[in-house]
């Protein structure tokens, strides 16, 4: 029989481990969900010393994706400039904290670095910046497996990431992190806002053939545009994985003309898409008749850049998406288009807008949380709804940290229906941020922890 | 029969422009014994020189002025560098040409910039040929460039010339004792060496051409001359050291293969080092080569 002490004793001390438990949960709880409320220890480059906010900008001076990163870079400085001295976006996006006169009261100053096109040149560069130039905030695209491998440096050393042009389901999907936030579209979006309108315009009884970018971006994007194409009717006869570097397509381009597909999907995007496109021109594919149809051309990721460097002659009517064009007749695009070309004397393209989004966004959700510590300011991004940036009404998932928007599907003008030099693409139909929305859980990945791994 | 004609023309152009790079290299370590790693650097300047001077003048006086550029360029290149090492190591040869090369791409990437430069193809050359007007064993619409078709034309016909000049000229015929025996003919008072730097300038010449017409197909950048270099090297080992035939048929092997297995992309990146591999183990000396030359 047990003595009653002895129960006594050992019930309270299962008592006491119980309320220790109890109070330590109750103790921690208030400090997750309260703003502020975390003591602000120091993580990556924060807390800042002296009176400037430095940011850097990562992007591709050389490779494949060059056009993209100097377009990239231009929007970024234009961005420094609004934040310090006012104009562009700031005027338009609502909600918004930014006074442009600085950030917090700092100053904004940013350094450069070349990717490359290259994931390991992309790190070496950010590692500079970071450790080096103590940089608060990084961005810069262009090429998913290059922000990937920044986003995990980024969440490895406690610095907000703000990606540039990366459109592989990857960024937001299984690679995910905390410290890591999209503004642009993803290959998901483009086969959901796509697929329905080619399979209209050229029928639901398609062959395709897909060419493809062999690293992340690619794949996603080769996966999103077969599951849709197929749920519209079309099959897909055969993808080949092409390499970054390729610059001569003939191989590939051969193996399309000998098969009995009447559709070429290219999931190619900068320098590699323009040789491609031009280079099955130049195969006479846009003139082609394959079981009894004309041969079509389609190029999910489409841009202005792109556009303009395979020339009009060679991408009239060819249908794509893209985030975003210079000719949008919104409040805060055409700020944002006023003030690019007042400063470079032409538009900017979709790289130069989703950089320049990045930025102001960044900056104000500084604002909002009152300070830079990364941990707050990343809440303040999450879930963040915001207007006046072109696009409508766009939602920075919290889930995922994709942004959600309306996806613009666009087509190539001919040389006779282009206005201007830069006025390459018309709009032929805006896809609402409902259809696109996906739910996060498809793609699997986690953000991780709100303190740097 | 469409699809077997579309193959082999594509490696056919694949081939021709691998074979003009090679052909070059193989002439020069055929006569001079060197391993001239900087031949890449040497198609490089020449698509650089075409871009340059085919935008400010026309392409037809780049025809005639990149050639004689570049022959100029592989005398100097010879008379005051490579011929210094002539009789040390291959693998001396190797890193000083190499060095070369990497300085060449450099100072291109300090004028131009990293990024490719366009290359416009001239009017005459631009546009598709309808083949299936011409060829009547083709069944329906069968287009190809001209601008890859003119790279053929281009490629073989520099090939007949300079095996005719090889076989055909006195220049020739002293060239090819000297490649026997150089000792022999200068104590017959034959200056060798004079013909040999010749031929070096003659190799340049033929990367000239590499970049005038290959130039638009494989993009003008700094890095260019390395990206062709490589399978051109390969082309050289498995056509045997030297021997130019060999060149000829390792280049039209390895343009057919990538050609034909451009579906299998795994395939397609490791075939021509799988081939490679394969002629080597069975023939070291590669498939025309001399018999105990670099086996």
């Amino acid at each position: 029989m047990t003595k009653k002490s002895d129960v006594s004793k050992t019930v309270s001390r299962r008592s006491i481990l119980k309320a220790g438990a109890v109070g330590a949960a109750a103790m921690s709880a208030p400090m997750f969900y309260a703003r502020n409320a975390w003591a602000e220890k120091a993580i990556g480059n924060y807390p800042i010393s002296g009176d400037t906010m430095m940011l850097g900008f990562n992007v591709p001076q050389t490779g494949a994706y060059a056009d993209e990163g100097a377009d990239e870079l231009r929007a970024y400085k234009l961005a420094v400039k609004h934040l310090n001295n006012g104009g562009g976006m700031l005027e338009t996006m609502t909600p918004s904290k930014l006074t442009g006169s600085g950030v917090l009261g700092k100053k904004v100053d940013f350094v450069t670095g070349d990717t490359q096109t290259n994931p390991d040149a992309a790190r070496t560069s950010a590692r500079r910046m970071i450790e080096r130039d103590k940089v608060i905030m990084f961005g810069g695209g262009s090429s998913s497996s290059v922000a990937i491998a920044q986003q995990h440096l980024a969440h490895d050393l406690g610095i907000v990431f703000m990606a540039g042009l990366t459109h592989s389901n990857d960024t937001t999907g299984k690679d995910k992190r905390r410290y890591g936030f999209r503004h642009f579209f993803n290959a998901e979006m483009t086969g959901i806002a796509l697929a329905p309108i080619i399979a209209k315009e050229y029928g639901k009884d398609r062959r395709a053939f897909h060419l493809t970018a062999d690293y992340s971006w690619g794949h996603t994007q080769h996966d999103a545009m077969k599951r849709a194409t197929e749920a519209q009717g079309w099959t897909t006869v055969n993808n080949i994985m092409t390499p970054l570097k390729s610059t001569d397509f003939s191989q590939y381009l051969t193996a399309i003309l000998n098969s009995d597909a009447d559709v070429v999907v290219l999931n190619h995007y900068g320098k590699n898409m323009v040789n491609s496109l031009s280079q099955a021109v130049e195969f006479g594919m846009r003139e082609l008749q394959k079981n009894g149809k004309t041969m079509e051309v389609v190029v999910p990721l489409f841009s202005r850049l792109m556009a303009q460097g395979a020339g009009s002659s060679k991408i009239q009517g060819v249908l794509g998406t893209t985030n975003w064009n210079w000719s949008l007749q919104d409040a805060g695009s055409q700020a944002f288009v006023k003030s690019f070309e007042a400063e470079y004397g032409f538009p900017p393209s979709m790289a130069a807008h989703t950089c320049y989004c990045q930025t102001l966004l960044y900056a104000n959700a500084c604002e909002m949380a009152g300070t830079f510590y990364p941990p707050e300011v990343i809440k303040q991004l999450e879930g963040f709804e915001f207007d006046g940036m072109g696009n409508g009404k766009t939602l920075y998932r919290a889930e995922d940290h994709q942004c959600f928007k309306d996806i613009l599907v666009v087509k190539g003008k001919s040389p006779a229906e282009k206005t201007g030099e830069f006025d390459l693409l018309e709009l032929v139909d805006t896809t609402p941020r409902e259809t696109v929305t996906y739910d996060h859980k498809i793609f699997g990945g986690e953000l991780g922890s709100y303190e740097p791994s | 029969m469409n699809h077997i004609f579309l193959q082999i023309l594509t490696g056919l152009q694949i081939s021709a422009l691998y074979m003009l790079i090679a052909l070059g290299l193989t002439l020069i370590f055929g006569t001079l014994g060197v391993v001239n790693f900087a031949h890449g650097a040497l198609f490089m300047l020449g698509a650089y020189f075409a871009v340059e001077i085919s935008s400010q003048f026309g392409f037809g006086v780049a025809i005639i002025a990149v050639p004689i550029l570049l022959f100029i360029i592989g005398i100097i290149m010879e008379r005051g560098l490579i011929r210094f090492f002539y009789e040390r190591p291959h693998t001396d040869q190797i890193l000083v040409t190499f060095g070369l090369a990497i300085v060449l791409g450099e100072v291109m990437k300090t004028i131009y910039g990293a990024n490719n430069l366009p290359f416009d193809i001239p009017k005459w050359g631009s546009g598709i040929v309808r083949l299936h007007e011409y060829l009547p064993f083709l069944e329906g619409f069968v287009a190809y460039p001209k601008w890859r078709l003119i790279l053929i034309v281009v490629s073989f016909s520099t090939v007949i010339s300079l095996f005719t000049l090889l076989q055909f000229t006195k220049f020739g015929l002293i060239v090819r004792a000297g490649m026997r025996d150089s000792q022999m003919l200068a104590f017959l008072g034959v200056n060798i060496t004079r013909r040999f730097t010749i031929v070096f300038g003659i190799g340049s010449v033929i990367a000239a051409i590499a970049g005038l017409f290959g130039g638009p197909i494989t993009q003008v950048e700094p890095e260019v001359g390395m990206h062709m270099l490589i399978p051109s090297f390969l082309v050289v080992v498995i056509g045997g050291m030297g021997s130019l035939p060999g060149a000829v048929l390792a280049s039209l092997i390895l343009g057919m293969s990538i050609s034909f297995t451009a579906e299998y992309a795994a395939l397609q990146q490791i075939i021509i080092y799988l081939i490679a591999v394969i002629i080597l183990l069975v023939r070291p000396r590669g498939l025309m080569g001399k018999k105990g030359l670099m086996e």
